[in-house]
């Protein structure tokens, strides 16, 4: 069945450096797959999150390529790692072991084709890990998942437990409305990234990209 | 920074022939395909972009009309809106849903929504009453920008160019205010999957007319609605001379 997915996935997608973190290379769908202008009921993928790297993800991604000593010897979790750019970036920093999290299959064999693009090797695991303790994590990366109202309450009300549990939180966001201003309270900001071209045209109504990191509760 | 409000109607696509209802009474709508009325694709595009050069804070899509209403404030979303509201007319109601209802609609959500900035298309091409802009302004008591080429937001201050008889006219207007999109303001973009995907999840409200204190009472009776007439076929003539003759016939000349 990977191998069949693996399939699909090379099939409708193309190789990219295009996006903020050229020094990996990529398979998504771009502009030039037919599948970038499809509709959704066109799509042989159901909700392919991981066919685009999100700005959200690229600037977490971005963030660890220049700030090694957030992940260097430490364990890493990608939570909703989608195309794994995240997993990759912190692989290639040395990290002492990176574990690469998605509910969807496909974003998880999406990710070890990328991993081996980029010469890394990363560990996946299809659980729904929201809400468990992550004991054996220090650092937690979470790229572009405050895109829905209800799922943002309960992912951030986990994170929060997480950081008083000593965590570094990663989160990288452009601004969606999940990320509200009473949550922007309890972030202080790292970077911002004017976004590429090409990500702005998957992100209509957004130019910047940003990376947070979640702060003790006020 | 300010709040733009986007009125977005659905209806009967542009690429479809449209048949008049054997009772006169309306046309076909069942089974027909219906898309965002191209006008208002372009309010959309024009809110998106001053988004994207930070002229605005924040878009609101709106649309007034059965749950398939929804369907058009996704495309809204997809291109770039951050959030919908759906005014919910569904049955009779919609049937005699008319401008001045839309119009105290948009009025109302401006002001609950404190939007600065209030953007629709020039007319819909369905009913092409070109009046919704026109009477949400009136019902605001905000300046109006209609029939709108170009806009341009200076100091506090827009600078409207507008498409009317014979030429173009720039006026200038104080924020807040109400504009109508007119064909060459700019060129809509596309709803990409990547764009369509990531509009699901963005957040739609539902409220009724009801909701909002708006009376949807018709002011408007539709007395009849007929095809136009169908235009008689021409004739082929051989020569000038041929033609003269046939126009100083028909008293043309």
């Amino acid at each position: 069945m990977l191998r069949d997915i693996s399939a699909a996935i090379i099939r409708h997608t193309a190789l990219s450096r295009r996006h903020l973190t050229p020094e990996l290379v990529l398979r998504l769908i771009t502009p030039e797959c037919p599948l970038w202008r499809a509709k959704e009921d066109e799509s042989p993928f159901r909700d392919p999150f991981w066919a685009f790297y999100w700005p959200g993800g690229q600037a977490t991604a971005r963030y660890i390529l220049d700030n090694q000593d957030l992940v260097k010897d430490r364990n890493v979790l990608d939570i909703g790692c989608g195309c794994g750019a995240g997993s990759i970036a912190a692989a290639k920093m040395k990290a002492k072991y990176v574990l690469a999290n998605d509910i969807d299959h496909y974003a998880l064999a999406a990710t070890h084709l990328n991993a081996n693009l980029n010469g890394v090797l990363i560990d996946t695991s299809s659980k729904n890990l929201i809400g468990t303790k992550c004991e054996e994590f220090n650092v937690i990366l979470i790229g572009d998942m405050f895109y829905d109202d209800d799922f943002s309450h309960t992912l951030f009300e986990w994170l929060i437990k997480l950081h008083e549990a000593g965590k570094t939180i990663l989160i990288g966001d452009p601004g969606r409305h999940g990320l509200t201003e009473k949550r922007r309270r309890h972030v202080q900001m790292l970077a911002e990234y004017k976004m590429p071209r090409e990500s702005q045209e998957e992100n209509n109504g957004f130019t910047k990209t940003k990376v947070w990191k979640l702060n003790k509760l006020i | 920074m300010s709040r733009v409000l986007v009125g977005v109607k659905r209806v009967i696509d542009y690429a479809v022939k449209i048949r008049v209802k054997p009772d006169k009474s309306g046309v076909v709508t069942d089974g027909v395909k219906h898309s965002m009325n191209p006008f208002d694709e372009i309010a959309v595009e024009e809110a998106v972009r001053m988004k994207e050069k930070k002229l605005a804070s924040e878009v609101i899509a709106v649309s007034c009309g059965p749950s398939q209403a929804q369907e058009t404030l996704r495309t809204a979303l997809a291109m770039g809106a951050d959030r919908a509201i759906h005014v919910e007319v569904a049955g009779a109601e919609y049937d005699t849903l008319q401008p001045i209802h839309v119009a105290k609609i948009l009025a109302k959500l401006s002001q609950d929504e404190k939007a600065d900035l209030v953007i629709v298309g020039k007319q819909a091409i369905d009913d092409d009453s070109n009046q919704t802009a026109q009477m949400t302004a009136a019902l605001l008591d905000w300046p109006q920008g209609t029939f709108a080429s170009k806009i341009e937001k200076t100091d506090g201050a827009l600078t409207i160019t507008r498409e009317i008889d014979g030429g173009l006219e720039v006026i200038k207007t104080k924020i807040p205010a109400v504009l109508s999109a007119d064909l060459r303001l700019n060129e809509p973009r596309y709803a990409t999957l990547p764009n369509i995907m990531k509009a699901k999840k963005k957040p739609l409200k539902k409220v009724s007319a009801k909701d909002l204190g708006v009376d949807l009472a018709p002011r408007i009776k539709v007395v009849s609605v007929e095809d136009p007439p169908v235009r008689q076929a021409g004739s082929i003539i051989p020569d000038v001379d041929t033609l003269v003759a046939k126009l100083k016939e028909g008293g043309h000349v």
